[in-house]
C-alpha cells in the first residue's frame, strides 16, 4: 500500500525543528524511526501535510549517565538501550523492555521517544481503509461509538509501549521543547488516559530527552511481557517492577507499572512487596482494563496483568538480593 | 491533502550512486524495486512484521518498507544483489544453498542479509544468538532448522 502524499522536511538542529513545528502546528507530524508513524499513514489513519524527519538532529541521541541522573536523548535507538551495559546494570527493567520490544531489525530503527509517543492501538482502529470502510466510525475516528465495548461512551484503545511502563517504574521525567520555552514533566503527566488524544503534548512541542533519576541505595527491577509471538509482537499485557531498599535492607518502595492495560500505563504503589505479593497482583488485576480489542481475549490479558506483576516483582527482588 | 513535489534523491546502493526523481512518500523498498529494478528485496506484509524487505543501512538490518527513500540519502544501503563477490555467491548465500535453507526463496534475501550482518558483528555466534538475530525474519516454508544450520556452519568456520 502506498503512503499518502506529504511534503518532507528535514531540520538539522533542534532550533530549526522547533521553528518548522511552530509554523505548521497540527499539519506537521514528526518522524523519528517512522516505524509507528508510517504504518498509520499507510492505513490512512493520519494524513499529515508535512512529515518532519528528526533523524538528523544533533544532541538528542545517546545515553549520558551522570551521578544524579541518566539522560537518554529522544532519538536513541531501542537497540542501543537494550545493549548498553550501564542501562542493563542500573536500570534492568528499561533494558529488558527495549530488548523485548518488536524485533531486532525494528529496534535498529525505533527510537525511545517514538516508542513513548506511539499512538494507542485497537483491533477496530488499526486496520486498512478496506476494513474500516465497512465499520461505523468509532470515537478515535471522530465518531460517537466504541466498536470494542458495546455502548462504550469513551475510547478503550490501548497504550502498547514497552518503554513507558519501565521508564515510569524508575520515576522518569521528560523534557519538552517548543519555540521559546522548555518544560520538564513527569513521564506520567505525558499521558492523558484518553484513548482519542492519549498525549498531553502540544503540536509544536518536541520531546528531546528522557531523564531517569539515580535511585538511592539498593534497587532491583524487572520487566515482564505477554505477547503472541516471542519474536515480533506488541505487548498484550506487561508489568515493570521497581523495588528499592534502605541502607538496612528494608524495602521502602515497591512500584509496579502496567503496560497494555488501558490508554496509559497504570501505576501501582506498594511499600513492602514480599508480604503483599498477592495484594499487588490483585491490584494489578483490578487496575487493568481487560477489553477484547487486542489479539488475545481481554479477560485473559487482565488475569495476566496480575501474574506478570508478581513475576516482575519476584525477579526484581531476586536481583536485589543478588546485589544488582 | 498537501501539494507534493518530486525531488531528486541520491542513494548509495551496493557502493554505487543512483539518482532518482521521486515523490517524498516513496519508501526505500519502492525505490529499490521500481526505480533501481533491484527486485531481490521483497515485499510481503508491508508493515514491518515479516522481514522480507530487509536491507542493510550502514551495515544494520532495517525494514525498507518502513523507511523513506528521501530520508536515507548519504547512508550506505546494501541489498542482496550487493553481496555476491564478482560472479560468485557470497559464503552466506552458498551456505544457504548447501544446507537446503531455501524453498520458495521469498524470505531468503532478508534472512541472508540478517545473517550476514550478524556474522560481521559476531563471527562466532551461539545458536541462541543466531535465533535471536533472525527472530524478526519470518519463513513460511523452509522452517528455521535448516536456516539455523546454515548460519551455524559459518559460525563454526568463523566466516
Ligand atoms: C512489527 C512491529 C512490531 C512492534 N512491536 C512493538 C513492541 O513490541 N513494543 C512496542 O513498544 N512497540 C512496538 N512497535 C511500535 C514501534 O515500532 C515502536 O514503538 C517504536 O519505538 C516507535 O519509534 P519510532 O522512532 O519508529 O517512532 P515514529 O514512528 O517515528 O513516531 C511515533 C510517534 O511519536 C511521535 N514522535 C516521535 N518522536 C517524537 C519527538 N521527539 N517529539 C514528539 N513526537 C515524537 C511521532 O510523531 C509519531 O506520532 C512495533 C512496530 C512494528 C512495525
Ligand atoms: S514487507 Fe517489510 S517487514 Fe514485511
Ligand atoms: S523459503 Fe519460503 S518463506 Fe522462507
Amino acid at each position: 500500500m502506498r503512503l499518502p502524499p506529504f511534503q518532507f522536511l528535514e531540520p538539522t538542529n533542534v532550533e530549526e525543528a522547533l521553528s518548522m513545528m511552530n509554523a505548521r502546528k497540527e499539519t506537521l507530524k514528526i518522524m523519528a524511526g517512522g516505524t509507528d508513524l508510517l504504518n498509520r499513514m499507510r492505513f490512512r489513519l493520519i494524513e499529515p501535510a508535512f512529515v518532519m524527519n528528526i533523524g538528523k538532529l544533533r544532541d538528542v541521541d545517546g545515553i549520558d549517565i551522570g551521578e544524579n541522573e541518566t539522560v537518554i536523548g529522544t532519538n536513541t535507538k531501542l537497540k542501543d538501550i537494550a545493549r548498553s551495559p550501564l542501562i542493563n546494570n542500573k536500570f534492568r527493567a528499561i533494558a529488558e523492555a527495549a530488548f523485548e520490544a518488536a524485533s531486532p531489525a525494528v529496534t535498529n530503527m525505533a527510537t525511545i521517544g517514538g516508542n513513548i509517543l506511539q499512538d494507542t492501538r485497537c483491533l477496530y482502529y488499526n486496520q486498512s481503509g478496506m476494513v474500516l470502510n465497512g465499520l461505523e466510525r468509532c470515537h478515535k475516528r471522530g465518531g460517537t461509538i466504541c466498536l470494542a465495548v458495546k455502548g462504550g461512551k469513551r475510547c478503550f484503545s490501548v497504550c502498547q509501549s514497552d518503554m513507558a511502563p519501565a521508564l515510569i517504574a524508575f520515576d522518569a521525567k521528560c523534557v519538552l521543547q517548543k519555540k521559546g520555552s522548555t518544560r520538564t514533566v513527569a513521564l506520567t503527566e505525558l499521558f492523558t488516559g484518553n484513548g482519542v488524544t492519549p498525549f498531553a503534548i502540544g503540536a509544536d512541542e518536541l520531546l528531546t530527552k528522557i531523564i531517569i533519576p539515580q535511585p538511592k541505595n539498593g534497587v532491583g527491577s524487572a520487566y515482564r511481557k505477554l505477547r503472541l509471538r516471542g519474536s515480533v509482537d506488541y505487548p498484550l499485557a506487561s508489568a515493570a517492577a521497581f523495588v528499592s531498599v534502605t541502607k538496612d535492607g528494608e524495602v521502602n518502595a515497591c512500584r509496579v507499572v502496567l503496560g497494555s492495560a488501558g490508554a496509559s500505563p497504570r501505576v501501582i504503589d506498594g511499600r513492602s512487596c514480599e508480604t503483599h505479593l498477592e495484594s499487588i497482583a490483585q491490584k494489578a488485576y483490578d487496575s487493568a482494563e481487560g477489553i477484547d480489542n487486542l489479539q488475545m481475549p481481554g479477560a485473559y490479558r487482565r488475569k495476566m496483568a496480575g501474574v506478570l506483576a508478581k513475576r516482575a516483582i519476584k525477579a526484581a527482588m531476586d536481583r536485589l538480593k543478588e546485589g544488582m | 491533502m498537501s501539494e507534493m513535489k518530486k525531488t531528486a534523491i541520491t542513494l548509495n546502493v551496493n557502493n554505487e550512486t543512483h539518482d532518482i526523481i521521486a515523490y517524498p512518500n516513496k519508501t526505500l523498498l519502492e525505490a529499490l524495486r521500481d526505480d533501481l529494478r533491484l527486485t531481490g528485496t521483497k515485499e510481503s506484509c508491508g508493515e514491518g512484521v515479516c522481514g522480507s524487505c530487509t536491507v542493510l543501512l550502514d551495515g544494520a538490518p532495517v525494514r525498507s518498507c518502513l523507511t523513506l527513500a528521501v530520508a536515507v540519502q548519504g547512508k550506505k544501503i546494501t541489498t542482496i544483489e550487493g553481496l555476491r563477490v564478482g560472479e560468485k555467491l557470497h559464503p552466506v548465500q552458498e551456505a544457504f544453498v548447501n544446507h537446503h535453507a531455501i524453498q520458495c526463496g521469498f524470505c531468503s534475501p532478508g534472512m541472508i542479509l540478517t545473517a550476514y550482518a550478524l556474522l560481521k558483528e559476531n563471527p562466532t555466534p551461539t545458536e541462541t544468538e543466531i535465533r535471536r538475530a533472525i527472530s524478526g525474519n519470518i519463513c513460511r516454508c523452509t522452517g528455521y532448522a535448516k536456516i539455523v544450520e546454515a548460519i551455524k556452519s559459518l559460525a563454526e568456520e568463523g566466516k
